[in-house]
């Protein structure tokens, strides 16, 4: 339908409203990031390019960056393969299934906050069951510590991360998985085609949009992940969970260096933005494939 | 009649004529970071009984929580919503102090310290540049706790020295229990317990007078490295370890010892509650050192407010607050943790009726007389510089513990890396 | 069709384990919430409770306001909701069934809100709104909470627009009938359980939002329940049984409006797109 001035009255509200509120804090950041300012509301002088001379030349940004790529390549493997696993499950028809398919959700719809003291419960040694559960599976023999190597802390972190949100991962591929018509399973099945074929041929293919999508949206979000991590482990142990977020954070609120953080924030929009410009690219590319 | 008199006098009859002018009552809001919810209800009723008593002065409390207060209070204060009365740990006055969002208190801490005499230890860390920065509220200091039961069980004295705190340890450390709790966090919980045994090495200096870092020397390394031994007789948990999971693995019977500002109520309402078992003693110190001290947190009460009137009505409020009567119903908002400042709370009736302090009467003595010996980093050479916000707010101190029990790095690398971390901090 | 022994056995294998991670937890923290202290410090935890006790529920309720928070984030997820419809769906309708110059990259422009860290807009907010008075203010939340649930609202609506047959809306263009009167009439009801969708995704974005919430709110009669929860955690000591009961009590209230809502969430996603 063509009607452009309606078209922009209905767009215009959902733009202005996105523009003020997430677009002008970023220029008032962009503007920080030239200053010297220190804690928040104390005075700055315009330093150029110094701040980013000095991020830039450090090693705190790279390490950060580092740890942020592994942090959403890993939250992407293990919720993408969870998600798929359970969404393949829920499709299928048995008693129950509408039931299971609204519960699933349980984990999403919990705030932060209370996942958070939940794990930190379950993981201690102290009444946590996590431990104990082990030891009588026979999978360690004394109880461990999580968050006591660097690895093991990440690993953890990813783990209840994914925990909160492959469910709802699910039912974005659920809801992708009913789209698929039911016809063309029926006319793989009289070729021959068996189940592995079938997910390979129909599924997998059909489901890339979906895919697609949950991926930039879905590194975006988990990039910005910044709660769990900073209640957990605060970005340790020994900095080895600190992402750029939980960096900005700190740099902004425990460091006392508001503009170095908002140079940090505006080097991390710029490269989500980066990524988030071609990965929208690609999607169109593939989509205009089809 | 001195000059301050007479200030003092005029001030006085300018309360008055202010008191009359104004029928309106001046409105104190006050931010405390005592969040649980008996706190804020005890609180609740200090606040009634004065604003009943003051109808011309109304405070009213907004329990805020440490995690967050360190971006909400300087962005309130720059945006000028902040509270008039702000508690305080001595690191956190650093930073606003650098905002000028805080007021001095010299004549009213003289007044008040002429009239219920401040413990010095918990003045000493708010006065500097000249000025006191904030009135001391209540004190803490971390002690070692045990069982005397399982000591003995185990043919264990009560550790004084570093050598007989390990031994001790080791023959605790049986069949699935720890010997000690000590936590390896990116915390202040860290910090503190590391700290504690800073300054019984001889380490308590972090600063030297000029300003630079003194972290890195032999009494430090010491610490660090005696501080990474008892650890690994730790839960293996002790990476996510805040003052909670320590309390409950002591209440639990899985950790023989911990250090610890107070365990009483936990110990009372969780453990077995028997007040003639349960043991406090000084943290021991370094073999070469003959006494031991602890680090203590002076936790106070800040002036933030740059409106007159609202200056003096908070300074009777305070005023108020430190009467011996009112006082320790204050500390025992939090029986058997919070420890009086001045020398008249400390023998303040209102304090030790308290049903927990009366069951635990013995610990709490020995509790206060530990939090005499406390030192705070930072705070321990009468000059204070600003980075220690900082160093204190990133933890730089359990940062670097962890790189000795999470990397495995020497105790002396890691000490000296800290050193780079905390001039890094420190530099503009 | 019927399935084979081994497919059953899988189908039912893979949804045992996936009741078993997803419900585990939860079954300890609501067990835990109602056993004794000492239980639940316990150093070999007991999978059913061996005491019972209402201990920790009375102190939450005795001594926070957590029924006060609850009613705050009732108020602050409602108006977040109804604001994240109002403002998604003509801007889903612009971008899926009209076309307009600029149309595509100002889609992907909206999408972008994304690479916004939260932590990055929430010093220049707390500024901005402290100039305009609205520190403590629960309207300060639902702007935030808006602005981060809209990208991903409008992204929802797309595919329930697009299973909209364009015939139908243009037999009503035919008949002459206004654009606004063809999507309240005739769009509306088609695509409702997608209406259903986004205004449960808003409604739990904004239920579970702690860090604006942390620092935009100062009074605790305004917190929300994430803030009040994280209040009762408290330096120095830890209260277990109370976390547990307080999480209990954050998690019931959104579970009960899940079992009243949560099948149109599903459905919408999952069936209201199929033909």
């Amino acid at each position: 339908m063509k009607n452009t001035t309606l078209a922009i009255a209905f767009v215009s509200p959902a733009l202005i409203f996105l523009l003020a509120v997430l677009g002008w804090p970023l220029v008032q950041a962009a503007i920080l990031s030239f200053q010297d300012v220190g804690v928040i509301g104390s005075e700055g002088h315009f330093i150029g390019l110094g701040n980013y001379a000095t991020i830039l030349g450090g090693a705190g940004f790279w390490q950060a960056l580092g740890r942020s790529i592994v942090w959403v390549l890993s939250n992407a493997v293990v919720q993408t393969i969870l998600a798929l696993a359970t969404a393949l499950v829920l499709n299928q028809k048995f008693p129950g299934v509408r039931i299971a398919r609204t519960w699933i959700i349980l984990t999403w719809i919990v705030p932060t906050v209370v996942v958070v003291i939940i794990w930190r419960w379950l993981l201690s040694s102290s009444g946590g069951i996590i431990n104990p559960l082990l030891i009588q599976a026979g999978a360690i023999d004394r109880p461990v510590g999580f968050f006591a190597t660097r690895e093991s802390a990440m690993a953890t972190l990813i783990m209840i991360n994914s925990w909160r949100w492959f469910p709802f991962t699910t039912l974005m591929m659920l809801a992708g998985l009913t789209r698929i018509p039911g016809d063309l399973y029926e006319a793989a099945r009289v070729d021959g085609a068996g189940t592995f074929q079938r997910f390979k041929r129909i599924t997998w293919p059909l489901l890339q949009p979906t895919l697609m999508v949950l991926g930039v949206v879905g590194t975006l979000l988990s990039f910005n992940v910044f709660d769990v991590i900073w209640l957990l482990t605060a970005g340790g142990p020994a900095g080895a969970t600190q992402t750029l977020p939980v960096l900005i954070y700190e740099t902004a609120f425990k460091g006392y260096r508001l503009s170095q953080a908002a140079t940090i924030s505006v080097l991390t929009t710029i490269l989500l933005m980066g990524f988030a410009f071609f990965a929208t690219r690609a999607m169109a590319a593939a989509e205009a494939d089809r | 009649m001195g000059l301050t008199r007479i200030l003092t006098l005029a001030g006085f009859a300018a309360t008055l004529l202010a008191g009359t002018a104004y029928a309106e009552p001046v409105n104190l809001t006050l931010w405390h970071m005592e969040q649980p919810p008996h706190r804020v209800q005890r609180m609740k009723e200090l606040l009634d009984e004065f604003n009943a008593a003051h109808p011309d002065i109304q405070v009213k409390q907004e329990p805020q929580s440490w995690g967050e207060i360190y971006a909400k209070a300087p962005a309130a204060f720059a945006a000028g919503n902040g509270p008039d009365l702000l508690f305080t740990i001595p690191d956190f006055t650093t930073v606003l102090k650098g905002i000028d969002a805080v007021v001095p208190v010299d004549d009213l801490v003289k007044d008040l310290d002429a009239k219920h005499g401040f413990v010095k230890a918990t003045l000493a860390p708010y006065q500097y540049d000249d000025h006191v920065w904030a009135v001391p509220a209540y004190n803490m200091a971390i002690s070692l706790w045990y069982r005397n039961s399982v000591l003995k069980a185990a043919g264990v004295e009560v550790p004084k020295t570093w050598s007989q705190w390990q031994a001790a340890a080791e023959k605790l450390s049986t069949d699935g229990k720890s010997g000690i709790g000590l936590p390896a966090n990116k915390q202040l919980y860290t910090d503190q317990t590391v700290y504690s045994f800073m300054v019984n090495s001889g380490a308590a200096d972090i600063y030297n007078a000029d300003g630079s870092i003194a972290f890195d020397k032999p009494e430090t390394v010491k610490a660090y490295d005696f501080y990474s031994k008892l650890a690994k007789l730790s839960p293996a948990d002790n990476g996510t370890w805040t003052w909670g999971e320590a309390e409950a693995c002591f209440a639990n019977s899985t950790c023989g010892m911990i250090l610890q500002f107070g365990v009483i109520n936990t110990y009372d309402t969780q453990a077995e509650g028997d007040a003639a078992d349960l043991g406090v003693a000084p943290v021991p110190h370094a073999d070469d050192q003959s006494e031991s001290a602890t680090i203590s947190y002076s936790n106070a009460i800040m002036l933030t407010t740059k409106d007159e009137a609202k200056q003096k009505a908070a300074k009777v409020f305070l005023t108020w607050l430190l009467e011996p009567a009112n006082y320790g119903r204050f500390l025992t908002m939090e029986p058997g943790l919070f420890l009086p400042v001045t020398d008249d709370g400390a023998k303040a009736d209102s304090f030790w009726n308290d049903k927990t302090v009366t069951k635990y009467k013995s610990q709490v003595e020995t509790m206060i007389a530990n939090s005499h010996t406390g030192k705070l980093f930072g705070f321990t050479t009468g000059k204070v510089f600003p980075s220690i916000g900082a160093i204190s707010a990133q933890n730089v101190i359990a940062e670097t513990l962890q790189h000795i029990v999470v990397d495995g790095q020497s105790a002396g690398d890691a000490v000296k890396a800290g050193q780079g971390r905390m001039s890094e901090v420190a530099k503009k | 069709m019927r399935r084979t022994l081994g497919q059953s056995l899988s189908l039912y294998g893979g949804l045992l384990l996936i009741a078993l991670v997803i419900g585990l937890p939860f079954w300890w923290v609501l067990t835990g919430s109602i056993k004794l202290p000492k239980e639940i410090i316990q150093r070999v935890p007991t999978m059913v409770p061996q005491s019972f006790t209402l201990q920790h529920f009375e102190k939450l309720l005795q001594a926070s306001d957590f029924p006060v928070y609850l009613l705050n984030s009732m108020v602050v997820a409602l108006f977040s909701t109804a604001f994240t419809v109002l403002l998604a769906l003509p801007a889903a309708y612009a971008f899926f069934r009209m076309e307009f110059p600029g149309r595509n990259a100002l889609y992907k422009t909206i999408l972008l809100a994304y690479a916004f860290p939260g932590v990055v807009v929430l010093i220049p907010l707390y500024g901005l709104f402290a100039k305009v008075g609205l520190i403590d203010s629960p309207v300060a939340l639902v702007i935030v909470n808006v602005a981060f649930a809209l990208p991903f609202s409008i992204w929802m609506m797309r595919s329930f627009l697009s299973s909209v047959p364009r015939e139908i809306e243009e037999a009503a263009v035919v008949d002459g009938a206004p654009t606004l009167t063809i999507l309240v009439r005739i769009l509306m009801p088609l695509i409702a359980p997608g209406i259903a969708s986004v205004a449960i995704f808003a409604f739990i974005s904004s239920w579970t939002e702690y860090l604006f919430a942390s620092v935009l709110i100062v009074s605790d009669a305004r917190r929300t329940i994430p803030v009040g929860f994280a209040g009762i955690i408290g330096q120095y000591q830890i209260d277990w049984g109370l976390l547990l009961a307080g999480a209990t009590a954050a998690i019931i209230p959104v579970v009960i409006l899940f079992a009243l809502v949560g099948r149109w969430f599903v459905s919408g996603l999952t069936d209201g797109a199929v033909k």
